[in-house]
């Protein structure tokens, strides 16, 4: 990858301290039976329950529309900006186009992060946008183009779908004409624990088979993103090794945490409907 | 290529008839045509020909320091090039405005004109394109070939991932010090649709093709580290892909399903899944095209995927099979 030499970059060839800490000498057995212990998981929560969610409307200011999300430790801003004409194109296009932007902070992970897009984050961005772009009625506004910018502060996993769901809350904030609300989940699987919205020391976990001869070394990480009115899936994407039977199964549990996270937006929604009301009729006794 | 709606009917009823436009059915490959050992100075590579899809593969290895997070793994990386037949479209594009305000008298111009076309019919008979600009694909063009190419490769190193799909440790030279690094570069020669199915056959293939160098001894003083690699150009040993993933692309149109689409097809599809089959599971799942899919559509299209997916990889694992069987005969070995 080219190297951007107007930024000091700091040196290349630093390691995050946590590597030589005792925790990360535990062997893959003994962090696999802490995984779930007594049907808890390490911060209290069952298997299948998702962390709870704060969201708001409204935090940047220059933005046409932007959302802040937090999911415990995960807070990921978004913001989207005025459609504007498509740069450097020469043909029409009917459709509007989505430009989307996923970005770790430097500071939000244990290995720092560099100001440039990495091959992560650009995968990151790639997925965003095909979840938008079936969210967004794109022959609204032809040749023109939204952009999207998602910035996540501090990742403690599932920070994908955080963005996702926050840019959803962002672009109708902006008023950008979409079919639905999107909402978003990730599923994390190692063997047959199944763990909705898991923590990054759970991702970790679930990114590595235990066993390679065993069957039952299923493992991986799932992330769909559903339009929920229309029973839509606008995005889904599988990493690891995992089985045709087991799929279906884990689309219902996303699906269903799916759907709990819709009326978290709908309230944020309604409560800044109700401000712009207030705002406006104070203006007009005045 | 833009396709008109009365075109675009005309191929959503084929499907529906479980007749396409070539006389496929519905999960049905078109004819493949594979080559190894293509590229001398590569340490693997295979070219395969899909229709009119054409993917040139080349493996090249080099010593590194593996992660510290992973001492004990070997590194593969993927580089997809588009930009090569965006180049052509390019040069096509390019020369023919020129040509016609040449300021020469015209007996001089056409002569011109005539010397140049024939070096751009030479161009595109050399890689096997229709001289016409037949492959311009307008994703290609600028920075979306760049799109194009980062989506691929994050998908294949996405579908590598799991080392129940391909086991990095067999690369690892010594622990935390040494290891190989595969390079993997993915030269798109022309685009005929199904991009993504071709290229992880032919990766496939490529890595199967690959000779790493076995080494002899390793010497450590302090913190050096001197390999020795035998000097025998044919005592190498061969990477294990027997679980390597292969793609499909599982396109829906109307109500049905179809693999291996072309380009008249990708275009009349909603949306599309990319399903990575290694051995009997999934090791990536990735949902591209611009339209969302009901979940049982989803479901459905796995089914399809995984069912393709897994006859696929046997027909390549046959191929590979014959073709190591006849490749070993010879004086030299």
């Amino acid at each position: 990858m080219p190297i951007d030499h107007k930024r000091i970059n700091g040196p290349e060839d630093t390691l995050p301290y946590q590597l030589f800490t005792k925790l990360n000498r535990k062997s893959l057995e003994q962090k696999y039976k802490e995984l779930v212990q007594d049907g808890k998981r390490h911060d209290s929560r069952a298997p299948l329950e998702h962390r709870k969610i704060f969201m708001k409307t409204g935090v940047v200011s220059q933005a046409k529309g932007s959302a802040y999300i937090e999911v415990e430790k995960t807070k990921v801003m978004v913001s989207v900006f005025d459609p504007r004409e498509i740069p450097n194109r020469q043909d029409y296009s009917l459709k509007g186009e989505i430009y989307c932007e996923f970005k770790f902070a430097p500071f939000s992970c244990e290995k720092r992060r560099l100001h440039q897009l990495d091959a992560e984050e650009k995968q990151y961005s790639q997925i965003m946008k095909k979840a938008l772009e079936a969210t967004v009625c794109r022959h609204e506004f032809p040749n023109f183009q939204v952009d999207i910018y998602a910035l996540v502060l501090h990742n403690d996993g599932s920070a994908l779908s955080a963005a996702i769901t926050a840019a959803g809350l962002a672009l109708s904030h902006a008023g950008v004409p979409m079919y639905d609300l999107i909402t978003s989940a990730t599923l994390g699987i190692q063997k047959d624990t199944i763990l909705i919205d898991p923590t990054t020391i759970e991702e970790r976990i679930c990114r590595t088979p235990f066993w390679k001869e065993k069957e039952d070394n299923e493992h991986g990480l799932v992330v769909l993103s559903m339009l929920h009115t229309h029973n839509q899936v606008a995005q889904f994407y599988q990493s690891g090794s995992i089985s045709l039977d087991k799929l279906p199964h884990l689309i219902e549990t996303l699906e269903k945490a799916c759907a709990d996270t819709i009326p978290v937006i709908q309230q944020c929604l309604v409560k800044h409907v109700i401000k712009t009301i207030k705002k406006s009729s104070n203006v007009i006794e005045v | 290529m833009g396709l008109s709606e009365a075109e675009k009917t005309y191929v959503l009823h084929g499907v529906e008839e479980n007749l396409r436009v070539d006389g496929r059915d519905r999960e049905e490959y078109r004819p493949m045509e594979l080559e190894t050992d293509v590229v001398s100075h590569a340490f693997g590579s295979a070219r395969l020909r899909l229709a009119n899809t054409d993917v040139l593969v080349a493996v090249k290895i080099e010593v590194d320091a593996p992660f510290p997070e992973r001492p004990y793994e070997g590194k593969l990386e993927f580089f997809v090039d588009c930009s090569f037949s965006s180049m052509i479209t390019w040069v096509l594009n390019k020369m023919k405005p020129q040509m016609a305000s040449s300021p020469m008298n015209s007996h001089m111009a056409s002569k011109k004109m005539l010397a140049k076309e024939r070096t751009i019919k030479m161009i595109s008979m050399d890689i096997g394109l229709p001289s016409s600009s037949a492959n311009a694909t307008p994703n290609f063009e600028g920075r979306g070939g760049e799109v194009l190419a980062a989506e691929i490769s994050n998908c294949l190193s996405s579908a590598y991932c799991s080392s129940l799909s391909f086991d990095l440790t067999k690369l690892c030279i010594l622990q935390g010090k040494k290891c190989w690094k595969l390079y993997v570069d993915i030269l798109i020669l022309e685009c005929g649709g199904n991009l993504f199915d071709a290229i992880s056959i032919a990766v496939k293939v490529a890595l199967r093709n690959t000779q790493v160098p076995r080494v002899k001894c390793i010497d450590m003083d302090g913190n050096n580290v001197e390999i020795s690699v035998c000097h025998d150009m044919f005592d190498c040993q061969r990477l294990n892909v027997e679980n390597a993933p292969v793609m499909v692309t599982v396109c829906k149109i109307g109500d049905k399903c179809i693999v291996d689409p072309d380009v008249a097809e990708e275009q009349c599809s909603v949306g599309s899944v990319v399903v990575a089959v290694s051995g009997n599971r999934f090791s990536t799942v990735l949902q591209t095209g611009m339209g969302s899919l009901h979940p049982l559509t989803l479901v459905d299209c796995l089914k399809m995927g995984h069912k393709v997916g897994q006859k696929l990889d046997e027909a390549v694992k046959e191929v590979l099979k014959e073709s190591l069987r006849g490749g070993d005969v010879g004086f030299i070995k």
